[in-house]
């Protein structure tokens, strides 16, 4: 008994500890990102208005839409076929059991993994800055970004296939090429089509947004119109956005699943399938038209890459204090969502997990909500949000919160879903009430990986937060665009040097942390 | 105290139950016995309305349940303590937390509510979870996690959660069906214990017929969804047995 009370004394101290630090940290991101209670409520009014304003929508510029339109599908599509080719060989070099070679393995895995670490858009703020505004700098950076998620993916399905059946055919006496012909890619070749899908879903709706900054597509006619508060013309844009995205995503998805299972060109599909493929081909072709690759003009921009990368040496330390201050506003920015995050998803994973919430009609929606919110590019949300409720940080808040909310909600319903039922039953048979079940027998169960997924989810809204300032939806993006724009190259060294360490510094607290929680 | 009247409940179109009557005296110990699918806890589900039967009643304290009714049913459940074969403990917090969440169906408005919905329990009852812990035999493990505790300590969790009701009336089901001969004795002999001391009334699914005549005096027994034996314990004879559970050989070593 004795021993029991002092072991729940020094949990209580150590407890307490704890949550006073996160909490003095939580105010501090709350005050760098102007958010409380009045604001969020004075936001959601502006938020209300300004969709308002937006009805009716104005289709009349639809011929220019709908050209927009596919030209962003024709980035999204080359930046994956690239991407793709350039993934292919990488992920087999940085698949541990494949590469064959330790120092080969290591630098391209070290390759793969700063790619992933740059966000989308620097990579194309980068190639516009060095090959001129326009679709090629768009189709560039989503190709970049590509690789870096993409050979991840390949290495990953290379590394966890069965060694059996490669032994086997080594044991023949075939040469490596055609060990990997034969053993390796019939095993993983269904589940590099998927990623390969998923990644063309994800570089369509990237491809929206890079028009911000100049690397073509729908983006940069909606950033026209949002700034030039024509917000009718701007809703016709997000509606046809919206449309696209669902299309794609619902075709992706059930693609996806006939791959994997696969019912894809098999005999009775067979004609069906070859038809799409066939369709989908002459399509690309035909959008190559949107994708001037002017070899000029490239000969000319592959020098200006390396003065770029030349330029930025040696890094200007001289704002550092003014940096410093500014990643440490994009920190408190990426926690400040995550917490607005958390909030909006908590309800919704838990009326949108099937085994809590017994009508479809409920669940059904509540998917549909987070869906919507996952599918939209957060750049998207933000370029609203900053007409909404103003320049600034507490816009990225917003915008970040919204779009990560609809991933906890998805993630949350699925950890209920998965929950033991047993317990829940009994306490309902306590007798105790909806919202104590929830409280003492749901909530326990998925606790611990609610905050796994909470803290991958701070890892990435931190990582979000440094490209707000693009729109200008505060954080340190700003002042990076800036620096490029101004050709202060030695500045954005010093930025992205601060960016990196950072990144990496989260990366490895957030992944020490998960593994404390799980 | 229970009154079961003429219960019929179908599943994928067999009769579980049919026409199943039985009454049970307040601090009386009953154990139900039967063999597989024979509806026994089906029968004891129905009592706290976790089966909702098509026709017949079931009549505590003189009020029949009222299944429609989901407020009127959490009435009728918080002073019915339920033990599960599986413990059906949440594993992942502490034994303490488990056994409080017993306390749920009384603290169910105003302050309370909120309350023990953000996880607060007041004093009282965090000292009656102690005490019911000691009372169980694990007051040291009350702040382990009750993942790291045998299937033995789990059952005296679970047995502490349902008394943290102060309930009227405890049914078990299978309490003792995953644990080891030495374990389940003990298990069975706390049940009996808190029946007799607390005058709470039992209702006990068991599958061990030796376990069976050791410890009640009283057995019911089910076969095809109705009653077919109901009585002393020491009237069960080797015929009524065989006639129980004919066709059913695993059953021949336990009688014997």
């Amino acid at each position: 008994m004795f021993g029991g009370v002092s072991a729940a004394y020094v949990k209580r101290a150590k407890g307490f500890f704890l949550w006073s630090l996160f909490i003095i940290i939580m105010i501090l991101s709350f005050r760098v990102s102007s958010l409380d209670i009045k604001t969020l409520v004075e936001g959601f009014s502006y938020s209300v208005s300004l969709i308002k304003e937006m009805f009716p929508p104005d289709f009349s510029s639809w011929k220019k839409i709908l050209l927009l339109s596919t030209e962003t599908i024709a980035i999204g599509f080359w930046g994956t076929i690239l991407g793709m080719t350039i993934s292919f060989p990488l992920g087999f070099f940085s698949a541990k059991n494949t590469s064959g070679n330790v120092i080969l393995y290591n630098i391209s895995k070290g390759l793969v993994n700063c790619l992933r670490a740059i966000p989308d858009i620097l990579f194309a703020i980068v190639f516009v800055t060095s090959l001129g505004m326009g679709s090629l700098a768009g189709v560039l950076a989503l190709a970049f970004s590509t690789v870096g998620l993409l050979s991840k993916f390949y290495a990953e399905a290379i590394e966890s296939m069965d060694r059996k059946p490669v032994e086997a055919i080594e044991a023949t006496g075939s040469h490596g090429l055609g060990v990997i012909r034969h053993a390796v890619l019939p095993q993983v070749l269904p589940l590099f089509m998927g990623y390969n899908l998923y990644l063309l879903d994800h570089n369509i709706r990237a491809a929206m947004v890079l028009g911000l900054v100049g690397a073509g597509g729908l983006g940069l006619e909606l950033f026209t119109q949002m700034r030039s508060f024509n917000y009718q013309k701007a809703a016709a844009i997000l509606i046809i956005i919206f449309a696209i995205i669902t299309v794609i995503d619902r075709v992706s998805a059930r693609l996806r699943k006939d791959i994997i299972n696969g019912a894809f060109l098999s005999r009775e599909n067979r004609y069906k399938d070859g038809l799409l493929l066939l369709v989908i081909s002459v399509i690309a072709m035909l959008s190559l038209y949107f994708i001037p690759v002017n070899f000029k003009e490239m000969a000319y921009g592959i020098p200006r890459i390396w003065e770029f990368l030349k330029g930025m040496f040696p890094p200007d330390f001289s704002g550092i204090t003014v940096y410093v201050n500014l990643m440490l506003e994009t920190v408190g920015m990426g926690i400040s969502s995550t917490f607005l995050a958390v909030l909006i998803s908590i309800p919704i994973g838990v009326l949108s997990a099937r085994n809590v919430i017994h009508a479809p009609v409920i669940y059904n929606i509540m998917k549909e909500i987070s869906n919507f919110f996952r599918a939209m590019p957060e750049l998207m949300f933000a370029l609203i949000f900053v007409a909404a409720v103003g320049l600034g940080p507490f816009a990225g808040v917003l915008a970040i919160a919204i779009h990560t909310a609809g991933f906890l909600g998805k993630f949350y319903a699925e950890a209920i879903e998965n929950i033991d039922p047993k317990p829940v039953e009994a306490v309902e048979a306590t007798g105790a009430k909806f919202i104590q079940r929830i409280r003492h027998s749901v909530f326990p169960q998925v606790l611990s990986l609610f905050n796994s997924y909470n803290l991958y989810i701070l890892d990435r809204n931190i990582r979000a937060s440094t490209v707000m300032g693009i729109v200008g939806a505060g954080g340190i993006g700003f002042e990076l665009v800036m620096s490029m724009k101004l050709f202060e190259y030695q500045k954005t060294a010093t930025l992205i040097l601060i960016i990196l360490l950072t990144v990496v510094l989260v990366d490895w607290l957030s992944s020490y942390l998960r593994q404390k929680v799980v | 105290m229970v009154r079961i009247e003429n219960i019929r409940k179908r599943f994928n179109g067999r009769d579980v139950l049919d026409g199943a009557n039985m009454s049970v005296r307040k601090g009386e110990a009953v154990a139900l016995i039967g063999p597989s699918g024979s509806g026994k806890t089906t029968l004891i589900r129905a009592v706290n309305g976790f089966v909702v039967p098509d026709s017949g009643k079931v009549i505590i304290r003189g009020k029949g349940i009222n299944y429609r009714n989901k407020e009127s049913l959490r009435h009728t459940r918080k002073k019915i303590g339920m033990i599960y074969q599986l413990f059906n403990l949440v594993e992942r917090t502490s034994a303490l937390e488990n056994v409080m969440a017993g306390a749920l169906g009384r603290l169910d408005n105003g302050v309370n509510l909120i309350s023990s919905t953000i996880g607060l329990f007041n004093r009282e009852e965090r000292d009656k979870a102690m005490e019911l812990l000691k009372f169980v035999g694990i007051g040291d493990k009350a702040f382990e996690r009750v993942d790291r505790l045998s299937g033995g300590q789990k059952q005296r969790v679970a047995i502490a959660r349902a008394l943290m009701q102060d309930p009227e009336l405890l049914l078990a089901d299978e309490p003792i069906a995953n644990l080891d001969p030495k374990t389940s004795r003990k298990i069975l002999e706390l049940l009996l214990r808190i029946n007799m001391e607390k005058g709470i009334t039992m209702i006990c699914v068991l599958h061990h017929l030796d376990a069976v005549r050791d410890n009640f005096s009283r057995v019911v027994a089910l076969k095809n969804g109705s009653i077919c034996f109901d009585g002393e314990t020491y009237t069960l004879t080797h015929d009524r047995i065989h006639d129980i559970y004919e066709f059913e050989e695993d059953t021949e070593c336990l009688v014997a």
